[in-house]
């Protein structure tokens, strides 16, 4: 093995990655967010948004390409994480309780992971491997949350997507090795904050659809 | 027997240097030939263990815990001493060895303390290069403090876990050495015998104790590092485990046993609440420095501590010793404490405590500096008592602590059986009949880094290699013996368990061999001690198997040598007539009830020859020669 | 104020270590609240003993919270329910009268059960053999105030450097990983100027060594220094990140 592969193998390599490509993702929940704030406006904000990114060209597919690998990353180094730690402990405790340290987050991280990877997969048929000939995208938007049951998954989804993240901003922070008695704090507040913008964000998008549509 | 302290010659300040110049040197590339055992990884063991694997020996290292890390020396609070004079104040090395000289009541060996002093300064800067954590100063460069017994501030300290960061800092060095291969680690371990082979140290016997197994190792040198024997008294600071079975099995092939009446009662612990009580909790010494020790001024005054006003109270460590005040050593600060409960001024449920108040220091420095000097000190001490010494004083009361005494060494610390060398707490050398506060830490240190490593080196080269294996028929039968007495405890299958017969033998040392005693008392004590001895191995009822983690039959064999070893103190005692630092003797005090010493008849090392388990054993006098302190009535007033 | 309790203790009872291993119930009574946890199992012990039974075997020492022997979960709780205390050092005024007790060994697949409540816990000393260390040798010593250290440091060193080595790290943490214990070695070292020599080799051999020695990885669960005796904080693990990654990624030394 090279040094590079070396590194990020060990279990702090493996946390490296998590962390990197975690705030990667955040980073991309934000912009995503950004963009879908226009759905709130209107038909025409969204549309010519969509257009906006479309004609991003070569950029847009090199985004894709990616967040596919950054997710396979993600996914593949969180599932042996995941199963590494199941085996590290062979005997359960009968009683086990918590001396106050985790939180649902972080007790929850790799249940809703595996759920957020789901919902994704159902977002991308949804919205993105689906046939727009003669439509647009705001038409299948307004088409898929008239259904009571996409509404319904799409805002657990959400929920869950904060669950995920308030756990997992700061926790990135904490592994790259930023903690700091001045800015922990701020960074753990930022979490909080930034995990319940994105549920709301998102979360509010089906409903206001439905509603108003 | 003839004692040969080999005490080299010349002015005392050049007897170390020219000493080891005088000490054959094994070449470097011949170190690897030689196999050294080392029992034990406190301070004296494991440094010992890291340093001679420095200089090329193969060590083979043994500790009874399940980690060299959590040897007792772990639990020693206050610091360090060393003749820094970092601050300035008139310390030296020749205030070291004045003060070590004089706190131990002129019963030390001069030359060994000199030397003690001497190294004390390179122990602190070998433990910093280690990156032992040491209080420091704004500026960065290190701190001191003050400590019982010294009018200088030279105690090195970190918070109140200085034993813990020292240790750790040894258990650094040697894990180095075992991931270089050059210690072999042998955890879980128990001593159980020394070989000797024509009058030569050729190896010990172990018990396994996760498996029971006996085991044998030989090598060219056997160097005992197994602490104190503070245990014998059942209550005392010590940890669980620590015991005399090492050493006195030693003493019973033939290594003399000096001084054993010499144990140090410390002043600040916590007072016994209840029979169950496994063990006492020292608080560090360095609270004398900001607590004010004090009792109610009249007998039987039962009122709640803050009530009680100032007019009403006694400090009297202050007024009878104005210019040490509540820094008195601890042999005088504990005798008085038990003299002002045995008046009925103690305080507390049971009556035997006194209070150790920092109210005044709280109000003159604030309750920040406070916290940041004892802080986990205090936050001990209410997890235990559920009381809070920031409002309420604390109460305090002596406890068995340090024992002096231990196997007779020379100048080189060999024993008086070739080959087997005796460092820190288990062997005799530096403290006479009285410790100093923040003394222990050095002397294991100083034995371990700075002494053993030239020493050993003479002997081997003079010695030559061990040809004698662990097949040998010595190395069978001794583990034939220990086999049979775990055997026999086995099957004794009686009424009382172990413990039961500890606290007896607990209860009868501190009756009639503790803070003070007395001809008649230690008499009657020998008879108890010889009746508890012969029931024990009629009665005791020890469960278990032989070869199986066994806890109960670890205890009943320590327990065996303490009854043994508990006899030997109370004959030591009783021949030692006079007072002198920890041992004080009813009949012998001045008139102000201070130790009054006999310098005539007992200015000598009592070193305890064994002779059988029928014979008495038989007392060898290696005599004191002070040339360079006067000898003084101590006096701290 | 001083009272007595009876409890129900419901504790892990197991041969040796290929034995399986069974919850057994067995009852203390009069146990006196000033009791630690460690005198009242010595009660329940002697009564054992006496009633012809094998006592319960349980690792301790010190018992005032230094050494780093003792430890078992209790309830659930690694060293017990209270905060910053090692099991010898929990009184039984902490519990009630009536209270069933449930008592396990450490559970990792790196500390294996030896006896009842005794564990094996030499990888934490493989950790430490690895790099957690100065290489000095005795004798070699400049003076120990030619380096000054800032008091901030030395205090951040100190409190780092307080780490008993009882696993409780591990024993508490979901995933059974010692990175707080490794951390807080790593951290004491490197935050010295004595240690920054060899700061990115002890980092980089040390993490290497604790993944080699089979405990689980860290997942920021902070369970580790809510129930570590000295409190020690995951900062520590957060400075070994960061010494890590300046060992893997900038250290110019091959590792």
């Amino acid at each position: 093995m090279n040094w590079f592969t070396d590194t990020l193998g060990t279990s702090i390599g493996k946390k490296l990655m998590m962390a990197l490509t975690g705030l990667a993702f955040c980073g991309f929940l934000a912009t995503h967010l950004a963009g879908n704030l226009t759905l709130y406006v209107g038909s025409e904000a969204f549309l010519s948004y969509a257009e906006h990114l479309h004609s991003l060209g070569p950029l847009i597919t090199l985004a894709e390409w990616s967040l596919l690998t950054l997710a396979i990353i993600h996914v593949a180094t969180g599932l042996t994480l995941f199963y590494q730690n199941w085996r590290s402990r062979p005997v359960r405790y009968s009683v086990k309780k918590t001396a106050g340290g985790r939180t649902i987050g972080s007790r929850t991280m790799p249940y809703t992971g595996i759920l957020l990877l789901l919902f994704i997969i159902l977002h991308l048929l949804n919205f993105h491997f689906v046939d727009k000939t003669g439509t647009n995208i705001w038409n299948i938007v307004t088409d898929t949350f008239n259904s009571g049951g996409y509404i319904f998954i799409y805002i657990i989804a959400m929920i869950v997507a904060a669950v995920h993240v308030s756990h997992g901003l700061w926790s990135a922070f904490q592994t790259l090795g930023v903690d700091h008695p001045k800015y922990t704090p701020f960074i753990r507040g930022l979490s909080i904050v930034f995990s319940v913008i994105i549920g709301i964000g998102f979360g509010f998008i089906p409903i206001f659809i439905s509603i108003s549509v | 027997m003839q004692l040969d302290s080999k005490v080299p010659g010349g002015p005392i300040q050049d007897k170390w240097d020219k000493h080891r110049f005088d000490l054959k040197l094994v070449n470097p590339a011949n170190k690897r030939k030689y196999k050294v055992i080392v029992v034990g990884t406190g301070l004296g063991g494991g440094a010992a263990a890291a340093s001679l694997a420095e200089l090329g020996y193969n060590v083979l290292n043994f500790c009874i815990q399940d980690s060299p890390r959590r040897a007792h020396s772990i639990a020693a609070q206050g610091g360090i001493n060393a003749a820094k004079n970092y601050q300035n104040d008139g310390d030296s090395i020749w205030r070291l060895f004045y003060d070590t000289v004089k706190g131990g009541d002129f019963r030390a060996r001069e030359s060994n303390v000199y030397r003690l002093a001497q190294v004390s300064t390179e122990i602190i800067d070998q433990c910093v290069a280690q990156g032992v954590p040491f209080a420091r100063e704004y500026g960065g460069l290190l701190d001191n403090r003050s400590f019982g017994g010294a009018q200088v501030s030279r105690t090195f300290y970190a918070r109140g876990q200085t034993g813990q960061q020292l240790l750790l800092g040894a258990y650094a060095s040697l894990s180095r050495q075992i991931a270089a291969g050059k210690v072999k680690m042998f955890s879980r371990r128990e001593m159980l015998d020394v070989v000797t082979v024509d009058e030569r140290a050729r190896g010990i016997v172990v018990r396994n104790l996760v498996t029971g197994e006996i085991e044998k190792y030989a090598a060219d040198a056997v160097v005992l590092a197994t602490g104190g024997y503070g245990n014998v008294f059942f209550l005392s600071t010590n940890a669980m485990a620590s015991n005399v079975t090492a050493t006195y099995r030693a003493y019973k092939k033939g290594a003399c046993f000096a001084n054993p009446c010499f144990t140090q009662i410390h002043p600040t612990c916590i007072p016994v609440h209840g029979d169950y009580q496994s063990k006492l909790t020292l608080m560090s010494e360095s609270l004398r420095n900001d607590g004010r020790v004090w009792v109610p001024r009249e007998p039987g005054d039962k009122r709640p501590p803050n009530e009680i006003p100032e007019s009403e109270r006694d400090y009297y460590l202050e007024r009878k010793y104005p210019s040490f005040g509540n820094l008195v050593p601890r042999d005088v600060a504990s005798r008085n404490a038990k003299e002002q409960c045995d008046q009925g001024k103690g305080v507390g449920e049971t009556g035997y405590a006194v209070y150790l108040d920092f109210a005044d220091a709280i109000e003159r420095d604030g309750k920040a500096v406070i916290e940041k000097k004892y802080g986990n000190l205090f936050q001990m001490y209410e997890k235990i008592t559920a009381q809070n010494p920031y409002e309420v004083p604390m109460m305090i009361y002596p406890a068995v602590h340090y024992t002096m005494g231990g196997l007779w060494v020379d100048y080189n610390l060999m024993s008086t059986v070739p080959g087997m060398y005796v460092l820190g707490e288990a062997n005799f050398s530096d403290h006479g009949a009285n410790r100093l506060g923040a003394s222990a830490l050095m002397q294991g240190l100083a034995d371990g880094y700075f002494v053993i490593p030239y020493t050993i080196g003479d002997f081997l080269a003079t010695a030559g290699t061990n040809d004698v294996t662990a097949d040998h028929p010595a190395f069978t039968e001794s583990e034939d013996a220990v086999k049979a007495q775990a055997t026999k405890l086995l099957s004794i299958n009686g009424k009382r368990t172990v413990d039961d017969f500890h606290k007896e033998l607990g209860h009868i040392m501190w009756e009639y061999c503790g803070m003070a005693r007395n001809a008649e008392g230690l008499r009657k004590a020998q008879g108890l001690i010889q009746k508890l001895r012969a029931e024990f191995w009629e009665n005791v009822l020890v469960p278990g198997e032989e070869k199986d983690l066994n806890q109960s039959l670890e205890r009943a064999g320590r327990v065996a040598d303490f009854l043994e070893f508990g006899e030997l103190m109370v004959i030591d005692a009783l021949h030692r007539e006079e007072s002198c630092g920890g041992h004080f003797r009813e009949e012998y005090q001045t008139e102000e009830n201070e130790a009054k010493r006999d310098d005539e008849n007992f200015c000598y090392v009592a070193a305890w020859e064994y002779k059988g388990d029928d014979e008495a054993p038989v007392l060898n006098k290696e005599p004191l020669e002070f040339e360079n302190v006067k000898l003084t009535q101590r006096s701290y007033k | 104020m001083t009272k007595t309790i009876n409890l129900t203790l419901k504790v892990w009872r197991q041969k040796n270590a290929g034995d399986k291993g069974k919850f057994e119930t067995c009852q203390a009574r009069n146990i006196s609240t000033d009791m630690s946890f460690l005198e009242m199992l010595d009660v329940v012990n002697e009564g054992l003993t006496v009633d012809g039974k094998e006592p319960i075997a349980f690792d301790h020492d010190c018992r005032e919270g230094i050494c780093g022997m003792c430890g078992t979960v209790v309830n659930g709780r690694a060293h017990g329910p209270e905060k910053g205390t090692t099991l010898c050092q929990l009184h039984m005024r902490h519990f009630d009268d009536g209270d069933t007790i449930a008592i396990e060994p450490w559970r990792a697949r790196a500390f294996k059960v030896l006896k009842d409540l005794v564990v094996d816990r030499s990888a934490l000393d493989g950790i430490i053999q690895a790099g957690g260390y100065i290489s000095v040798n005795a004798g070699g010593a400049q003076d120990a105030n030619n380096l000054p250290v800032p008091q901030d440091k030395a205090d951040k060193a100190m409190d780092a450097a307080q780490c008993i080595g009882c696993g409780a790290c591990v024993a508490s943490c979901p995933n059974a990983s010692a990175m707080l214990f490794a951390g807080a070695k790593i951290s004491h070292l490197a935050l010295l100027p004595q240690g920054r020599p060899e700061a990115a080799k002890r980092a980089w051999a040390m993490v290497k060594a604790m993944d080699a020695l089979g405990f689980g990885n860290c997942t920021n669960e902070r369970e580790c220094e809510a129930e570590c005796p000295k409190e020690i904080s995951i900062v520590n693990i957060a400075r070994m990140n960061r010494e890590y990654y300046k060992a893997g990624f900038f250290s110019g030394e091959k590792n």
